[in-house]
């Protein structure tokens, strides 16, 4: 292998988004990047992974799904089994773990919350290993996509959600589990005259409790991980706050590059020492 | 296998069509004895609903059973069966060239797994105007008191004296005997089999066994099932000898509690084998192992062998009970699959599997069902399994 260069490709192929990383053999994150997940899949992850003509890409030429010299892809996310030109796969719990673990590098037992675009995920960590995790069970409520879905209903654009929190006024909140009924809730509420300020706040709300429901945080740290949290900060907010109300002394940190941990984790679960 | 399951339904078949011969309809963990030493056939609604869901016809056939008032939250063997009935069709036609599922002389259940069996037999005793009787023992057991025994046996005793003016005849205790004793060497054959899992590498895997258990379930209290058992039994200690993994490089053997997803079987089978994991044991499978049969003291020793089942047991025994196989099996996690429509079976929410947790033992609970697909998500229950054999 002498001279020829190391890249590790950590590619996380989500519901929403495909996010794409590389890392040099010693670690350091050479690029970054993302795009919609659009069909058929192959094209649009070797898209992801090659970038624009003459980007850093792993490919050995344009048109290709041979693998350069020395490059290695891991893949993780829903479509990681789909992924034909990877080498490896893992799944999503252990790739944000590695993620979160790699950047922040935490010696104490940690949780990580990670909101991705179909499904909420808890992970604990301890002894530098995942110790336990849960997953949303039996509906996308407090994921993306129910933010997504609400957002469309209300027409409110995903980027303007959070200024909109922060303009609330009461602390309304959504009764309703299902997105759907959640939505029809949601319509009532304007229909009555409330403040789209107050709805979104609700809506931010619900994902807290939903997420807060599926298992007792027991860490005093936590780290927020994925798209969702990273372009929400109120959301994040309003998680800490949630999170400071059981626990005085808890330290609630949003991962460097929350969006890519799962890319990041993927590529560093390449680079490990075999 | 094939052919032993064949010739029963097809035996099912000519009984149902020959006036000279009677079917009764039993539940799975039923009286069976009984019923065969009266000379019956015995039909188990709960295999024809195993076979819609592993077969996934019962994916058109549970709506059927809602819109006709049972509800999607129950037991789905009984929505996928009704359902198969009303619609008038049976994964039997196309397995065996069998028009229709054995019309009833009698349906006798047993409440020890849970009460839907009774709404479910009832239905079938209105549609076919057949005599139906239910034992009812004592549930959810802590220990098995004499006085349930006794019980139990008084209401074996009643189901003979009601069987027999159907039968036209008294019952020859001598023909129950047999049939216990016949149970007996199936149910410790069949036991034996199971604990070929305990070899590392297992020979077989939890969804083999799904499969192998057929006669245990349809045939027990026959030549045909000791027959078949002797045979398999034969057949995995050659595969030990040969030193055959069932899962190739197996690395992990995991414990799968509650009911098999039937209509994902082979897809789950798969997620196991590519990550090099075998699922060798299962409270499911073992759930036909009935070592208290005597042959001497068939009605007692009935009585006490079915309501000792697991799952008709409390919490502190279930978690015994797995805590004992974790180690016979040498297990390095725990499964549990929570199915919709089968809390009885299912036993994740009373915190069973943190208490295990909390005692060094993996789990993890995946949402699914026996047969309702509608209940259970491929990705979902992938990316479980998948994350849980990665962190033990």
């Amino acid at each position: 292998m002498a001279g020829t260069e190391e890249i590790y490709w950590g590619v996380d192929c989500g519901s929403s988004e495909i996010k794409v990383v590389a890392l040099d053999g010693q670690g350091n994150i050479l690029l970054k990047r993302k795009q919609k997940t659009l069909f058929p899949l192959q094209d649009h992850v070797r898209q992801a992974l090659a970038g624009e003509s003459g980007d850093l890409s792993p490919f050995q030429n344009e048109g290709s799904h041979d693998i350069k010299e020395g490059h290695k892809i891991i893949a993780t996310g829903y479509g990681r089994k789909y992924i034909r030109f990877a080498h490896d796969a893992l799944t999503e719990i252990k790739a944000h773990f590695i993620g979160v673990q790699k950047q922040c590098d935490l010696k104490d037992a940690y949780s990580i919350i990670d909101i991705g675009g179909q499904d909420s995920k808890v992970i604990t960590a301890c002894n530098n290993k995942v110790d336990q995790f849960v997953i949303n069970r039996k509906c996308a409520a407090g994921t993306g996509a129910y933010i997504e879905e609400l957002g469309h209903r209300l027409e409110v654009p995903l980027k303007d959600m959070t200024e909109l929190a922060r303009g609330n006024d009461k602390e309304l909140s959504l009764n309703s589990f299902c997105t759907v009924f959640s939505g029809q809730e949601v319509i009532k509420t304007l229909m009555n005259g409330e403040r789209i300020e107050n709805i979104i706040y609700a809506l931010y709300s619900s994902v807290v409790k939903r997420v807060m429901e599926m298992t007792a945080i027991t860490t005093d740290i936590v780290i927020f991980s994925g798209g969702v949290l990273e372009f929400h900060p109120e959301l994040v907010a309003m998680f800490a706050k949630k999170l400071e109300e059981n626990n005085a002394n808890i330290t609630c940190i949003l991962s460097p590059n929350a969006q890519y941990c799962g890319a990041i984790g993927a590529a560093a679960y390449g680079l490990k020492p075999s | 296998m094939s052919n032993v399951m064949k010739e029963y339904f097809l035996d099912l078949d000519r009984a149902a069509k020959d006036p000279a011969r009677k079917v009764a309809w039993c539940t799975s963990v039923g009286p069976a004895e009984i019923l065969r030493a009266m000379g019956f056939e015995v039909f188990f609604p709960e295999n024809h609903g195993a076979m819609l869901g592993a077969t996934r016809v019962c994916m058109e056939t549970i709506p059927v059973a809602n819109a006709h008032g049972y509800s999607p939250e129950i037991c789905s063997y009984l929505t996928s069966d009704i359902g198969a009935y009303i619609k008038g069709i049976t994964p039997l036609t196309k397995a065996f060239g069998i028009e229709e599922i054995p019309r009833p002389d009698v349906l006798v259940y047993n409440t020890n797994q849970c009460k839907d069996v009774m709404h479910w037999f009832e239905y079938y005793a209105s549609e076919f105007n057949a005599p139906i009787f239910g034992i009812h023992p004592p549930t959810n057991l802590p220990e098995i008191k004499q006085e349930y025994i006794d019980d139990v046996a008084r209401q074996f005793e009643a189901l003979i004296h009601f069987l027999e003016p159907i039968i036209g005849h008294p019952m020859n205790r001598e023909n129950l005997k047999t049939t216990v004793a016949l149970s007996l060497e199936a149910t410790n054959l069949w036991s034996e089999v199971l604990n070929m899992a305990q070899v590392t590498p297992s020979p077989m895997t939890f969804f083999d066994s799904t499969i192998y258990m057929g006669p245990i379930v349809v045939l027990r209290g026959t030549e045909i099932a000791v027959k078949y058992y002797k045979d398999l039994l034969g057949e995995l200690k050659e595969k030990i000898q040969e030193k055959h993994s069932a899962v190739p490089e197996e690395n992990k053997r995991i414990y799968w509690d509650g009911m098999p997803v039937w209509g994902r079987l082979r897809d789950q089978s798969n997620i196991f084998k590519e990550n090099k994991a075998c699922v060798v044991a299962s409270t499911y499978c073992n759930s036909w192992i009935f070592s208290d049969f005597d042959p001497e003291d068939p009605l007692p020793s009935m009585a006490k062998a079915y309501i000792k089942i697991f799952i008709n047991r409390n919490d502190q025994y279930k978690e015994d009970y797995i805590e004992r196989m974790v180690k016979d099996f040498k297990i390095d996690g725990v499964i549990f699959m929570a199915a919709r429509t089968c809390p009885n079976n299912s036993n994740a929410s009373y915190n069973l599997p943190r208490k295990l947790k909390d005692k060094g033992i993996p789990t993890i609970i995946i949402d699914g069902d026996l047969c309702d697909l509608r209940c259970y998500s491929d990705e979902q229950s992938t990316t479980l399994i998948e994350a849980f054999l990665e962190t033990i």
